[in-house]
């Protein structure tokens, strides 16, 4: 319907009408573009480096399978699978900021809530990618649909997922339809987000990512995996992640697009990230208080190779300083003034829940099972690492695409009237 | 009560074990596993300290467990319990994903990476064993199960079936291993079990293996 409009006034591109994939474009609707002329080159440059940089290695994986990486029988999952829960969190905790719009009517973030949708659902591609390349049968990867098996969290999250994708799509393009004008009543689509938005609620938190959670805290044989308080502690660190995630797009996309970033929008989304942050702090001390007091040896071995081992600065550094401790103090101090710093903390969190994820996934699968096996030692192969950085940059490019064709990140303009003139 | 079913068990008496890893030697031919995935391992723990210690081999089979951790988790049903006691993996519609392979508390899992003895051995990828019964042929690429599916211990399903018991258990040349019907209270294996020197790994997560130890 849009799309036989007139070109507004405002927009002084000339009288020609728009050809070919200019015709897709956010401004040849007369909304804002998505990249200035000059950012897209640099930003579509940076993302095809990248995906031809991890070509190669997804090629390599499809023909060698997983000889390619670094893992082994003693330490079944690694890289991959840490960035299929980071990016499942990512998502739920996404998601979960579009609710605060949609759900309980903060509409002060009304602005990043289809940014948010859409960046919760690009997640769940990219970490359903990752899950899918760990398979060692990526062609069966359809069975789990049949095949059903209550005891396994994993057979549940395959269909939370499929949910909760549906769902996401469904929320996205009412958003977006009422955002621009296509709905018939406001009222009517604002209700629909508000319903599906509460069905998404425990969705994402049981079903999605305290789910996840749930895949390794069901696993009795492993210490620091086995337990109540993991699906929590994944639940909350998704809510920083996502909220982290939200920040950054929205602060960068302003600033590629050639606009001022939001100062009010990113300074109270500081404030949820803040409370977030600090929820995960309580809940990481009583992670690690509780097996330390009990002296459980199961447990204490495994926070013992966290803190000390070869890769114990992903805990010090990435997990507790940039993932935690730091951006808290920032958004504490009088620096949250600054929106430099705001945004920087944002980011280190994104880097931080990184290193959260890879020391769930890694730490517990180094110990020897029985006494008499030996230590294991994982880092992952180069391929492993270019596999990531192909689906990464394949998420944020179709994230650009999205951007450049609906207007998700363009600031609520006359909503209220356009849907007015339509009703 | 109408046919016997019987339950597949094994004993090892620790006090007869040399740790000659021949069982393990025999588990690999007999299965012919390739590189990185065994069925039969034998642990080396050393106990105590010096003057006072003592080293004790530990051979560890699949332990057939009769709640098993590996089989509650597996997403698509590939792996289950079969009447026979033993735990099955469906190499058909096994999708790869490991879980089981971490939810093991015994190590007991490997996953089939796709690797091959053919650099070392002529004709290694010639035939595979009828591993639960069914004859697949010449190995195969990444796609071709068992490869990219993960693969255990079958108690010699195979050799059961027709009569003989597992490799390992063959093969020991102290004569520690034995294997039988622990439903049957005749049975060495049943009688064994019962015995006071008998005990199990890591009994305490309450899997209930099939494998029973003597110290």
């Amino acid at each position: 319907m849009s799309l036989t409009k007139e070109p507004r006034v405002a927009d002084a591109t000339g009288p020609e009408k728009p050809t070919g994939l200019r015709r897709f474009l956010n401004e040849s609707h007369g909304r804002e573009p998505f990249l200035t002329n000059r950012n897209r080159v640099l930003w579509y440059g940076f993302l095809a480096i990248c995906l031809i940089a991890g070509a190669w290695s997804v090629f390599l994986r499809f023909t060698q399978g997983l000889a390619v990486t670094d893992l082994t029988s003693q330490m079944p999952w690694g890289a991959w699978i840490a960035f299929y829960i980071f990016f499942v969190g990512l998502s739920a905790g996404a998601f979960l900021l579009s609710s605060l719009v949609y759900v309980f009517g903060m509409y002060q973030f009304e602005k990043i809530g289809r940014a948010a949708l859409l960046s919760a659902t690009i997640s769940m591609f990219v970490a359903l990618a990752f899950v899918g390349m760990d398979l060692g049968r990526f062609d069966r990867a359809l069975s789990t649909l049949i095949h059903f098996h209550w005891t396994s969290p994993l057979s549940w999250e395959v269909r939370f997922y499929v949910m909760y994708i549906v769902l996401l799509i469904a929320e996205l393009t009412i958003a977006l339809r009422l955002h621009r004008g296509l709905v018939a009543s406001a009222k009517k689509a604002q209700r629909w987000l508000r319903i599906l938005g509460t069905i998404g609620i425990p969705l994402a938190i049981v079903g999605v990512h305290g789910g996840t959670g749930t895949i390794f805290a069901v696993v009795k044989a492993r210490g620091m995996w086995f337990g109540g308080l993991f699906p929590i502690i994944f639940v909350v660190s998704a809510m920083v992640s996502g909220t982290a995630l939200l920040m950054a797009i929205n602060y960068w996309q302003a600033r590629g697009a050639g606009r001022k970033p939001d100062k009010p929008l990113l300074t109270g989304l500081s404030t949820v990230l803040l409370g977030a942050i600090l929820i995960e702090i309580l809940l990481t001390f009583y992670e690690f208080i509780v097996p330390l007091l009990s002296f459980q040896e199961n447990d204490t071995g495994i926070i013992n190779i966290q803190t000390t081992g070869p890769y114990a600065w992903t805990f010090w550094i990435l997990q507790l300083g940039l993932g935690m401790i730091i951006p808290a103090i920032i958004l504490l101090s009088p620096l949250k003034r600054r929106l430099g710093w705001v945004v920087a903390a944002a980011m280190m969190v994104v880097v931080g829940i990184v290193g959260v994820r890879f020391n769930i996934v890694v730490p517990p699968l180094i110990p020897p099972i029985i006494d008499g096996y030996p230590f294991n030692n994982y880092f992952p192969t180069i391929h492993e690492w270019l596999l990531v950085v192909f689906f990464v940059a394949g998420g944020a490019l179709l994230y650009s695409l999205v951007s450049e064709w609906q207007p998700i990140h363009e600031p609520e303009s006359q909503t209220e009237t356009d849907t007015e003139v339509a009703a | 009560m109408s046919e016997h079913q019987p339950k597949w068990g094994m004993v090892i008496d620790l006090q007869k074990c040399v740790g000659c890893d021949s069982c393990t030697v025999a588990c690999k031919v007999e299965n012919r596993t390739p590189p990185g995935v065994n069925y039969n391992v034998v642990v080396e723990q050393e106990l105590g300290t010096f003057p006072n210690v003592q080293r004790v081999n530990i051979p560890r089979p699949c332990m057939q467990c009769d709640v098993p951790a590996c089989v509650t988790v597996c997403p698509v049903n590939a792996t289950y319990k079969g009447d026979d006691g033993i735990v099955v993996i469906d190499a058909d519609r096994c999708i790869g994903c490991r879980y089981c392979i971490t939810a093991c508390p015994y190590g007991a899992r490997s996953f089939d990476f796709g690797e091959t003895y053919a650099d070392e051995m002529q004709g290694a990828d010639e035939v595979q064993a009828p591993e639960w019964g069914i004859d697949r042929g010449e190995r195969g690429g990444i796609w071709d199960a068992p490869v990219g599916t993960v693969r255990k211990c079958t108690f010699c399903s195979h050799r059961i079936a027709g009569g003989e018991e597992p490799a390992c258990c063959e093969t020991c040349i102290g004569d520690a291993r034995y294997f039988g019907d622990l439903n049957d209270p005749e049975s060495k294996v049943a009688q064994l079990a019962s015995d006071p020197r008998a005990f199990r790994l890591k009994e305490e997560l309450g899997t209930a293996p099939n494998v029973y130890y003597l110290r």
